[in-house]
């Protein structure tokens, strides 16, 4: 929906891609109320690029956005996107970026050799038995020698993912059966007997540096840093402040000035170093020492966006859209402002609300929503694709992919001050339904409402 | 004799006459039965003596026009000679070239398999009054006039492993071994083991089989003849025919597969293949024919077998003498042999064990000498000169370094390694006497030990570990085009966009991992660092030695259209640092079949390896079998190659093969599948005959898959299954941990 407000406030014609179970979501109805019925596209799959690429060849296409999944970070779409015989423009990074920035080993060695921190540990597949212990027990000794009491180290298959073949081992003499298990695991089902060791960091928290570059890559500014820290489970981002510390306002055990400082210039100056060419986020974290290590690279815009372009300003004059700047650096056109002027002024927080169950493994709800509203403030910005809002009609979460509700964005002046509102906010939240068994439907505003206490406590 | 048997007789000859010519219209044949009707119709009406004197009329004249037309046999009536029922069998020859047999291994139906029969025989020889029975072993195809269960003489592998187990019997008895061929082809079946893994096993036990072996060779159909006929002597029946596929199957491919094909194409494809014995003899692939009476050998033309016992006894004698020498009388007996009995002059058929390495050398000399005119050799004579004398410099090098300087390299490093221990040892028992603490897993870690945990590990790698891995990308990339993977029905594969997919994929399914074929330059470049070998030989090239008609002009094509000379490229390279000798078999040209020139360059590459100490790959990049314009020229090929890879093996190598995309037939069931070390693509088949083929031959219905690289790992017959992007990673742990004891970097 941001996307395709953002095309239509920047005077692009776009064609909006559905799949059946979505089409009488929200984002389907804008698109026609935007540029009427001649816009949409119904497609059998989102994943099948054949399928997007007929439909955009029909309609004359110039431009591909890929949103903020799927292809998003795809590197193989982003190259078939240029090099296809009738080329298009791929709203994001070039795909040789993509690629190297979206291993994650690679993103490390790239770090390391710009003197950028990274977690201590292996930045190659380590593929022999001897070099693995000698690398846990200097592991070990790091991190008896930083006071943490009690050490772990983290062993994993370097080409696995999704948190399969990763193993915590909290001594040396279990380290070995550990490695064995990963690199057997690895060796039989992925074929590669690579295998990462690293320092397994508790308590962190975790930042974000929004990043904006133009085409060439010869210019880069960030957008400032938030605070993704209250995460589900599978490590989904639930609640994200901006700025990412609050040195101002709230006091830290360590010097979160120069924490921020830091993360900021180690990513615009990375940034430069790849070459990279759009709009991407720099994911650190930062461990309750004050510590900042580099995690990953997201070369896409994120959902989180908003919160980022929420306490910025160019030149002073607020309403910054990260997305509208996303598509505009992606058709090649300059950056047009330098660091010097962009501003940040206040503070913000972004909830967002889903159907799930925060007590049980954060499982999707499946069910009807009746009731959805929230009181009106100047404060506050949410985006939904629920109909239930406008009209009233009750809605059924689509069953097929997340059950995203609603983001909210709340400002603040300051930190502590937004998190009061948002608490305001929440307890004012009419959201109801049932799920499929007739019970009430499980959100997870409980959840967020309990952890907006503890957001800011570090 | 009685009249009636007589004409019994004459009625059989001309029954048997009309058979071997079949519908072809004939004179002689006409005349003769025209003659024969009208005596039967006149026969009541004559006296005894009238009758007696008309049948010596007919005898004479059936065997005036026998003769004639014995000189008009076309090579498909010799076909149809030995294929027919009265054609004669192992059993009669057992029956009467032999003084005593016993069959072992089964009796009739209930064998292993009834087609192939294996009897201790003997041969009783005259030392003056004294008689010296000479045991032998007897293996060979037996037909059994038209018996169904003997299956024609069509081997299964286990027939063939029964043979084999045999032939070792003999060797440990150390007796010769007679083999008789009479076989159409090998049964095409895979089971356990599958009939080119077997007939590659015997091939590769026969090639270092330390008795006399002469091989008698009266319907040898290509890899199922060659399962028992590589033999010190090859002899052939004067009506037999030696031929890489039957005419028939030749004229299918000529004709297209679709079609059927006629009398006419069958007849012409039996000329230009040049199958019979006299054809083989002037090609050199037998050692001499013995002749057999008009219109080929029946059972009761007991002179024959006479003569057939007096060749082989021969033949023998010879195989001995080469081996070992004669006493200088009979040797001067033997090389005139005037009007002498062989079976008068005794000789001794066990061998010394001195004499039983000389006879392995002759045999390998014998097969290395075959068909050395059958391919183009364009190198100039200044090279050919300086290949030899290169060769013998790497001999002697090889000598010097390997046999003799290593050897004592070896045992003095042994020496500074005890030595090494010990002071260690006592360094670290003083250590332990101080009292030093030696546990402590956290402790004693140096600090720059530390500092390496966050700064860049292996600068010289390079920053960036994602780059493009495939030095060669093939052109089918450059496609806009999607690819469905064939496993999508069953697998959910997505279809895969081709620049993807030949690119960075390198033709592999990104979900289901399978493997589309890649062209040979992809592993040449990929896997081999072409870029940086040395090819050699590349000026043998695919020749047409019998002539076959039109052959030159597919052969020119296939030159032209590939840019190769055959379909074999040699080359030395260099994997991770180690030297090793490569062969490639090339689908493109002429479907990877293999002939003289490819057979030569092959066993080239093998001499290399084997001398300069390296280990030799192998890769079939696909292989439709012997290149039957080629005939027995190419048949040969499978003994030949085998033998040098025997010899390769037997040195301490490495020899290793890789199957890709369908390899099949003869190079399968011979030089390919007697390495220990088979490995095959992921998505490759590996058989000895396609499905069919196998219809055709068996009336089976093979199921689909039935040659999948999983099945024949299944089998045994592989010994596993590698990811064409991991090759190059699993030929070096191949280098490191298969192979002899021989090899220079060891």
């Amino acid at each position: 929906m941001r996307i395709m407000a953002a095309c239509a406030r920047l005077g692009h014609e776009f064609i909006c891609v559905y799949t059946g179970p979505d089409a009488a979501s929200g984002h389907v109805r804008m698109a026609a109320e935007l540029a009427g019925a001649g816009c949409l596209a119904r497609i059998r799959s989102y994943q099948d690029p054949s399928e997007l690429f007929a439909v955009a060849d029909a309609l004359g296409a110039d431009a591909v956005h890929p949103g903020y999944g799927f292809f998003a970070e795809d590197f193989r779409f982003a190259r078939r996107v240029r090099l296809r015989d009738r080329p298009l423009t791929f709203i994001g990074p070039s795909w040789n970026v993509i690629r190297d920035l979206g291993d994650k080993i690679n993103t490390k060695r790239i770090a390391r050799s710009l003197g950028v921190p990274t977690i201590p540990g292996s930045d190659r597949p380590i593929f022999d038995e001897m070099e693995a212990a000698e690398l846990a027990r200097t592991i070990f000794a790091f991190q008896l020698e930083q006071g943490i009491a009690e050490g772990c180290v983290l062993v994993k298959a370097s080409a696995g993912g999704g948190g399969m073949g990763i193993e915590e081992v909290y001594d040396l003499d279990a380290f070995r059966s550990a490695y064995r298990r990963v690199r057997n695991y690895a060796r039989r089902n992925l074929s590669d007997e690579g295998v990462l060791i690293e320092q397994r960091v508790f308590d962190f928290n975790h930042l974000e540096v929004q990043i904006a570059a133009e085409r060439g890559g010869k210019n880069a500014v960030h957008f400032g840093t938030r605070n993704c820290s209250v995460q589900s489970l599978g490590r989904q981002k639930r609640i994200e402040a901006a700025p990412g510390f609050d040195p101002g306002s709230i006091d830290y055990a360590f010097d979160a000035a120069s924490v921020l400082a830091d993360i900021t210039r180690h990513s615009v100056n990375m940034a430069l170093a790849v070459g990279y060419d759009n709009v991407g986020t720099w994911e650190w974290i930062v461990t309750p020492r004050g510590e900042p290590f580099l995690m990953e690279v997201n070369t896409r815009i994120q959902v989180e966006n908003g919160v980022s372009a929420a306490i910025s300003r160019i030149n002073g004059a607020d309403g910054v859209n990260l997305i509208a700047e996303q598509i505009r650096l992606g058709l090649g056109e300059p950056l047009g402002y330098t660091q010097d002027d962009i501003s940040f002024h206040g503070a913000a927080i972004e909830y967002r609300i889903l159907a799930e169950d925060p007590q049980n493994r954060f499982t999707p709800g499946l069910g009807r929503i009746t009731r959805f509203s929230w009181r009106a403030e100047p404060w506050l910005s949410v985006s939904t694709q629920v109909p239930t809002v406008l009209s009233g009609e009750p809605y059924d979460i689509p069953m097929d992919f997340d059950p995203n509700l609603a983001l909210a964005i709340i400002r603040g002046d300051d930190l502590p001050q937004a998190r009061a509102r948002g608490e305001a906010f929440l307890d004012g939240l009419d959201l109801a339904g049932v799920d499929a068994s007739g019970g009430p439907l499980c959100t997870n505003v409980a959840f967020l409402r309990a952890r907006t206490q503890t957001l800011l406590r570090f | 004799m009685d009249i009636d048997k007589r004409t019994r007789q004459l009625s059989a000859r001309l029954a048997y006459i009309r058979d071997i010519f079949g519908p072809r219209e004939n004179a002689s044949s006409a005349l003769l039965t025209h003659r024969l009707e009208e005596f039967l119709n006149r026969a009541p009406e004559l006296g005894v003596l009238d009758l007696r004197r008309e049948v010596d009329r007919l005898e004479e004249l059936f065997a005036l026009l026998e003769g004639k037309l014995e000189d008009e046999l076309t090579p498909m009536d010799r076909v149809r000679i030995v294929r027919h029922p009265q054609r004669i069998t192992l059993k009669d020859i057992l029956e009467n070239v032999y003084d005593n047999y016993a069959e072992i291994g089964g009796q009739d139906e209930w064998s292993v398999d009834p087609g192939m029969l294996i009897a201790r025989a003997t041969i009783a020889r005259r030392m003056g009054r004294k008689t010296v029975h000479q045991p032998v072993m007897v293996i060979g195809q037996e037909k059994g006039h038209g018996q169904e269960f003997r299956n024609g003489g069509s081997i299964k592998p286990f027939g063939n492993a029964n043979a084999l187990y045999y032939m070792r019997v003999a060797e440990t008895e150390n007796i010769p071994i007679h083999t008789y061929v009479f076989t159409p082809g090998a049964y095409p079946i895979e089971d356990y083991p599958g009939a080119a893994q077997q007939i590659a096993r015997n091939l590769f036990q026969m090639a270092g089989l330390k008795v006399p072996v002469v091989s008698v060779i009266s319907e040898g159909g290509s890899g199922g003849a060659e399962a028992i006929a590589l033999a010190d002597k090859r002899l052939m029946l004067s009506h037999g025919y030696y031929s890489v596929i039957s005419p028939e199957g030749a004229a299918a491919i000529e004709a297209g597969l679709k079609k059927k094909a006629d009398r006419r194409l069958i007849e012409r494809c039996a000329e230009r293949l040049k199958i019979t014995a006299k054809d083989n003899l002037a090609l050199g692939l037998v050692d001499r024919v013995i002749q057999e009476p008009a219109l080929g050998a029946r059972p009761d033309n007991y002179e024959f077998f006479r003569t057939l016992r007096r060749e082989v006894i021969r033949a023998t004698d010879e195989v001995v003498h080469a081996a070992q020498g004669l006493g200088p009388l009979r040797a001067l007996v033997l090389r005139h042999r005037g009007g002498v009995d062989p079976q008068d002059i005794f000789v001794r058929w066990s061998l010394s064990s001195s004499a039983r390495e000389a006879l392995l050398i002759r045999r390998r000399e014998k097969f290395r000498a075959m068909s050395a005119h059958a391919f183009v050799d364009n190198r100039s004579l200044g090279t050919r000169l300086a290949v030899g004398l290169a060769r013998g410099l790497w001999q002697v090098h090889s000598l010097l370094r390997h046999d003799i300087f290593a050897r004592y390299k070896r045992r003095l490093s042994g020496r500074i390694e005890q030595w090494e221990a010990e002071l260690r040892a006592l360094g670290l028992g003083m250590g332990s006497l101080l009292g030093r603490e030696n546990g402590g897993a956290c402790h004693g870690v140096p600090p720059e030990a530390l500092s390496r945990l966050t700064t860049l590990s292996c600068p010289e790698e390079g920053v960036c570990r994602v780059e493009d891995r495939w030095v060669y990308v093939s052109p089918k990339s450059r496609e806009d085009r999607t690819v469905t993977c064939p496993n999508a029905a069953t697998h959910g594969c997505q279809d895969l966009w081709a620049p993807d997919l030949y690119g960075e994929f390198a033709g592999v399914c990104a979900h289901c991992g399978h493997h589309f074929p890649m062209e040979y330059q992809w592993y040449l470049y990929n896997v081999f660092d072409f870029a940086h070998a040395y090819e050699f030989n590349a000026e043998l090239e695919a020749g047409n030695p019998l002539g076959y008609e039109g052959f030159d002009l597919k052969l020119a094509e296939a030159k032209r259209a590939t840019g190769l000379g055959s379909s074999c490229i040699t080359f030395e390279t260099r994997m991770e640092g180690v030297a090793v000798v490569v062969a490639v078999l090339v689908a493109p040209f002429r479907g990877g079949t293999v002939g003289a020139a490819e057979g030569e360059k092959l066993i080239r590459a093998i001499e290399r390896a084997r001398i300069k100490r390296l280990p030799f790959f192998m890769y079939s990049h696909g292989t439709a079998g012997i290149r039957i314009q080629e005939g027995t020229c190419g048949v040969i090929q499978m003994p030949r190659v085998t033998m040098a890879v025997r010899r390769y093996i037997d040195s301490g190598g490495l020899y290793l093969v890789i199957y890709d995309t369908n390899s099949y037939a003869g190079p399968v069931a011979s030089f390919l599948g007697c390495s220990p070390y088979q490995f095959a693509v992921r998505s490759s088949n590996i058989g000895f005959a396609g499905p069919g083929v196998i219809r055709q031959t068996t009336g089976l219905e093979v199921p689909p898959g039935y040659h999948r690289a999983f099945l024949a790992l299944s089998r045994g017959h592989i010994q596993g299954i590698w990811d064409r992007r991991d090759l190059k990673k699993n030929l070096h742990q191949a280098l490191l941990t298969m192979g002899g004891r021989n090899l220079y970097y060891r």
